[in-house]
């Protein structure tokens, strides 16, 4: 049984003559929280759609949770969970008909079972029945979050998962992903520019720069390589803007 | 078909929910009942005149209206169809596509189990369906207001046509729906994917039977196909875009089956024409490409 939840070896994506992602090469072990990080068009929103097979790359290949994102795309797609950033789900649905939908789509047996259990682990019931355009932003993204684990994935990406959440909202979030790691067993890839989010959920990081991935370690090796508070930021201002 | 049948209830749930086709189609369902109302002022009207013109020994000829079928009455609903019908499907086409566009939910649905074509294919069936339904209270009420009208139950066969016409009408509108949708996934900005299916609609019902037959548009509102010109630039026009003129079509398919005057052999091409216009623009919405199908809006 393979213990990598994520292998990618020379992955690239361009969009005409611009190369969005250039040969990456990245693993990530199957219980990890991993946080890619990057400038704003780094290239880590374009790793995330090739992995969750939503873009097909223009040279090397993938797997995740065992499967070529190339050449076995639907499979990959029954082992993971995906909250792309700024999702609106259907605002004229309520959050029980959202569920019930993107369940379905899933084919998850048991669905009214499921969902229950799902906004029970992520503390958010009594609002089943309530259309989604009376939802805040924070409590949207706890809909987005419950769409994405009701199937129980073994790899949930998440994009950006934390923008435009309120500090509540943020510390909230946090919480349910290393929830999600430790009680649900999955593993998790998140997008984001936020130090703040992966020195306090993820067990291990890269730095994306231009579409390269410059850097890749444990969290502990990092902190431990670059020691004091603000080491993390330091290292990644260094590593990230060398060529900005 | 698990799937399938997901994206087609779903369909189906939000279309009832969207304000602006919902609207359109109670104003659709309006004018449907109003068609046959409007037909039977138009009888009485006549037969008022009919019977001053016989009592003042002006005429012998028989009621125009006599020995009429009671279809007749419905006559209007044809170019209701054609008008409101059409942009009703082109509405509900566009918002169909425009609504996983602006809520991102695209990414969602294609990074499961979910293949292109079934979805497109679901909500395709799923707006299919919702139309069906909204057909489906058109000829009941049809079939009510004839019935009340001449003061006895519309005969079966009289009720297999109605049902037969609105079959036929579901299909011209399938090909809006599809249009719309078409337009709805691959313009950038929302005012643009509602304008290009209304654009199309104008040209296929007003611009290219204008250059096949030189009718006047106004004439184009009757019910009635404009014959072909004979002759000249407007016949060769008419050879080669007459097929494309899909309101003509229903028109003439509607007349045949509301016992309006054509016959089986002429209404036969139109049929064919209806189909065809409704499996192309299907097809071409099939084939969306999965990256025009996830693209966001530019607005």
């Amino acid at each position: 049984m393979s213990t990598i939840a994520i292998a990618a070896r020379g992955l690239s994506r361009s969009y005409g003559t611009s190369n969005a992602l250039k040969g990456l090469d990245l693993t990530v072990d199957q219980g990890e929280v991993f946080g890619l990080l990057g400038h704003n068009g780094a290239g880590k929103t374009t790793t995330v759609m090739l992995l969750t097979t939503l873009l097909e790359p223009t040279a090397g290949t993938a797997t995740v949770a065992g499967f070529d994102v190339r050449s076995d795309p639907r499979s990959v797609r029954t082992k993971i969970g995906y909250l792309p950033e700024n999702v609106r789900l259907y605002d004229n649905m309520t959050m029980l008909e959202n569920l019930k939908f993107f369940g379905r789509l899933s084919g998850v047996v048991g669905l009214d079972t499921r969902i229950s259990e799902t906004l029970e682990f992520l503390e958010f019931t009594g609002h089943e029945n309530k259309r989604l355009s009376t939802f805040s932003k924070g409590m949207r993204q706890r809909v987005g979050i419950a769409q994405a684990i009701l199937h129980r994935p073994s790899v949930l990406f998440l994009d950006e998962p934390t923008s435009g959440l309120d500090p509540q909202g943020v510390k909230t979030l946090r919480e349910t992903i290393v929830r999600m790691n430790t009680d649900l067993g999955m593993t998790i890839f998140m997008n984001t520019h936020l130090l703040s989010e992966v020195t306090k959920t993820c067990t291990s990081i890269g730095v994306l720069r231009n579409g390269e991935l410059v850097y890749q370690a444990p969290l502990a090796d990092t902190l431990a390589t670059f020691p004091g508070e603000d080491s993390l930021e330091q290292v990644y201002l260094t590593i990230g803007s060398e060529t900005h | 078909m698990g799937t399938l049948i997901t994206v087609i209830r779903y369909e189906i749930l939000t279309a009832m929910r969207d304000r602006l086709p919902r609207t359109l189609m109670i104003v659709f369902l309006g004018m449907i009942a109003a068609s046959s109302i409007i037909g039977w002022l138009t009888n009485q009207t006549v037969t008022a005149v009919y019977n001053q013109v016989l009592a003042d020994g002006l005429t012998t000829a028989a009621n125009p209206f006599s020995g009429v079928s009671p279809l007749r009455y419905m006559s209007n609903t044809v170019i209701y169809m054609i008008l409101i019908g059409a942009l009703l499907a082109s509405v509900a086409g566009v918002q169909a596509s425009l609504r996983d566009r602006k809520m991102n939910t695209a990414d969602l649905i294609l990074s499961r189990p979910v293949s292109t074509v079934g979805f497109l294919a679901g909500k395709l069936l799923g707006q299919g369906t919702w139309l069906a339904g909204v057909l489906l209270v058109s000829a009941v009420t049809n079939w009510i207001s004839i019935s009340v009208i001449t003061g006895s139950v519309l005969d079966p066969t009289g009720g297999a046509k109605i049902l037969l016409f609105y079959g036929i009408g579901w299909v011209f509108l399938m090909g809006f729906v599809s249009l719309g949708m078409v337009s709805g996934l691959r313009s950038t900005t929302e005012a643009t994917a509602l304008l290009i299916p209304i654009l199309i609609w104008a040209v296929l019902v007003f611009v290219v039977p204008q250059l096949g037959t030189a009718a006047h548009p106004v004439s184009l509102l009757n019910p009635v196909a404009a014959p072909p010109s004979q002759g000249g630039f407007f016949q060769l026009m008419n050879n080669f875009l007459g097929p494309l003129a899909v309101g003509e079509h229903f028109k003439t398919a509607s007349s045949f089956l509301l016992d309006t005057g054509q016959t089986a052999s002429i209404a036969s091409l139109s049929f064919a024409v209806i189909v065809i216009f409704a499996l192309v623009a299907a097809a071409v919405l099939l084939a969306t490409p999965r990256n025009t199908v996830r693209s966001a809006l530019h607005e």
